[in-house]
């Protein structure tokens, strides 16, 4: 009876001594602790080479499955794709008069189009891991060849995500689907910029669009009008995001918000390309004084505080 | 050398839950090897060394995901102590009550993951699909326990016929 009571007791501090263990390890991984993430990128390169090798002999199985349970949904995605296909050179065709004069517009203007850029072109090697992670998928391009945290990932027809973390060879991307992605945005047909992130199948913003005002010539955007990030966001200016679906204006509140039908749809993606470049990295913040700095007064040394804590 | 059994066993299952079992998905949920493994070390060894290899095998899981390391580490290491008190006490070795506590303990790592994650802020893990998730969970991993149990029996050198065999 002693023994089984010993027994329990230590059992007991066991579990607490690992829970404090996976405690602090949540608290160093959420800080963003250097050398934790060095570690778990260290072993996550070892086992590549064995993941991607077992990848290719798995692959057939994984086909065969998809070939037998999702041969109706292929089939249907096949018809989709065609007609798509069909509007996409109708389109192109309609485009290419107006895509002159974008250019000239932007040589004019010195602003720098994404085509501009230097991207790096990537294969999706693995799509949503386990149950949860939805809105992640891995790419085969890594710190290696030029890849950092925060970049943009694009295909031809828009944004995709975020580079998020990066390993020597492999990288992991953001989907634009996630919800907690905010990006910055600008509707094209009246110039407005806001933030949004995702909601459900679409695209919101829900901050940052004025409501219409006829007088100081705010206008509500147009259905249709294609969104592509703002010059201020985190990316690069001018990656599509999509195109307008839904204007709601609540007139009590006094409150614009957009839903935007993403352009790619990222849950069977195969290639993407990762541009070489950060947008604006951070809007400055106003310098924070403590609470204990000396108080303002009105007299002639306030400048040389070097703020007033606002 | 049945640490090193162990290990090979994890990275395979870890393999395997990382290259097949991403395509293969039952009403879009995929079993849970690693968790399958984490039950059964909290069954076939003892309390303190079970709780140990599922804190193991969860840290080595949340290397691949995008939720903070740890989460399925503490989440592994509580359903194998309760495993292995509960198989202490209350349990005999068949075949059913192994499935069945696997069932269980894996419905268990699925709901504790996402109610922690939850807890530390991190979104998207508890939604109406929560549930529904966890029980797919539950009978795959179910289906799959034979095979599994029969790599852990190798890994801990358990011939004798405990639970299946």
């Amino acid at each position: 009876m002693a023994f089984a009571r010993i027994m329990g007791r230590s059992r007991r501090r066991l579990l607490l001594l690992l829970a404090l263990a996976a405690i602090t390890l949540l608290t160093l991984d959420m800080r963003g602790f250097g050398p934790l993430e060095t570690v778990q990128g260290f072993l996550r390169d070892v086992l590549h080479p064995v993941a991607s090798l077992a990848a290719t002999a798995a692959s057939p199985f994984g086909n065969t499955w998809n070939g037998i349970f999702n041969y109706g949904d292929l089939e249907a995605e096949n018809r989709l794709l065609k007609s798509e296909i069909a509007r996409i050179k109708g389109e192109g065709l309609k485009s290419e008069s107006e895509r002159g004069a974008f250019k000239a517009l932007l040589e004019a203007t010195g602003i720098t189009y994404v085509a501009d850029l230097d991207t790096v072109a990537a294969t999706v090697v693995r799509g949503q891991v386990g149950n949860f992670d939805s809105h992640v998928v891995t790419i085969d391009r890594g710190r290696r060849h030029g890849i950092k945290s925060g970049m943009a990932v694009v295909t031809g027809a828009g944004m995709v995500g975020r580079v998020d973390r990066v390993d020597s060879t492999t990288a992991t991307v953001q989907l634009i689907t996630d919800p907690d992605l905010r990006i910055g945005v600008r509707v094209i047909s009246n110039d407005e910029v806001g933030l949004g992130s995702a909601y459900g199948d679409l695209f919101r913003i829900s901050s940052g669009i004025e409501y219409p005002n006829a007088r100081a010539g705010v206008l509500l955007p147009e259905l249709g009008s294609v969104v592509v990030t703002a010059a201020l966001s985190r990316y690069p200016p001018g990656i599509p995001i999509g195109r307008v679906t839904e204007v709601i204006v609540d007139d009590v509140l006094s409150t614009v918000t957009v839903d935007v039908e993403f352009a790619v749809d990222v849950s069977d993606i195969g290639y993407v390309s990762v541009l070489l470049a950060h947008g604006v990295d951070q809007v400055p913040l106003l310098e924070v004084v403590p609470a204990t700095a000396a108080p303002v007064t009105d007299g002639p040394d306030v400048s040389s505080g070097g703020g007033t804590g606002s | 050398m049945i640490a090193v059994r162990l290990v090979v066993v994890t990275l395979v299952a870890l393999i395997l839950q990382l290259t097949l079992f991403i395509d293969i998905r039952v009403f879009g949920v995929v079993p849970e090897l690693l968790a399958l493994m984490a039950v059964l070390a909290g069954y076939y060894l003892k309390p303190e060394r079970g709780l140990l290899v599922a804190f193991g095998i969860g840290l080595l899981w949340d290397i691949y995901l995008s939720t903070p390391i740890g989460l399925n580490a503490i989440t592994f290491a509580l359903v194998a102590f309760s495993v292995a008190t509960l198989q202490e006490g209350l349990f005999h070795d068949t075949k059913l009550q192994v499935i069945g506590l696997v069932a269980v303990g894996s419905a268990a790592c699925v709901l504790g993951y996402a109610l922690l994650g939850a807890m530390v802020g991190q979104s998207g893990l508890v939604d109406v699909n929560l549930l529904r998730v966890s029980a797919i969970v539950a009978a795959l991993n179910a289906l799959l326990t034979p095979i599994v149990a029969l790599a852990m029996r190798w890994a801990l050198r358990r011939p004798e016929p405990l639970g299946l065999g």
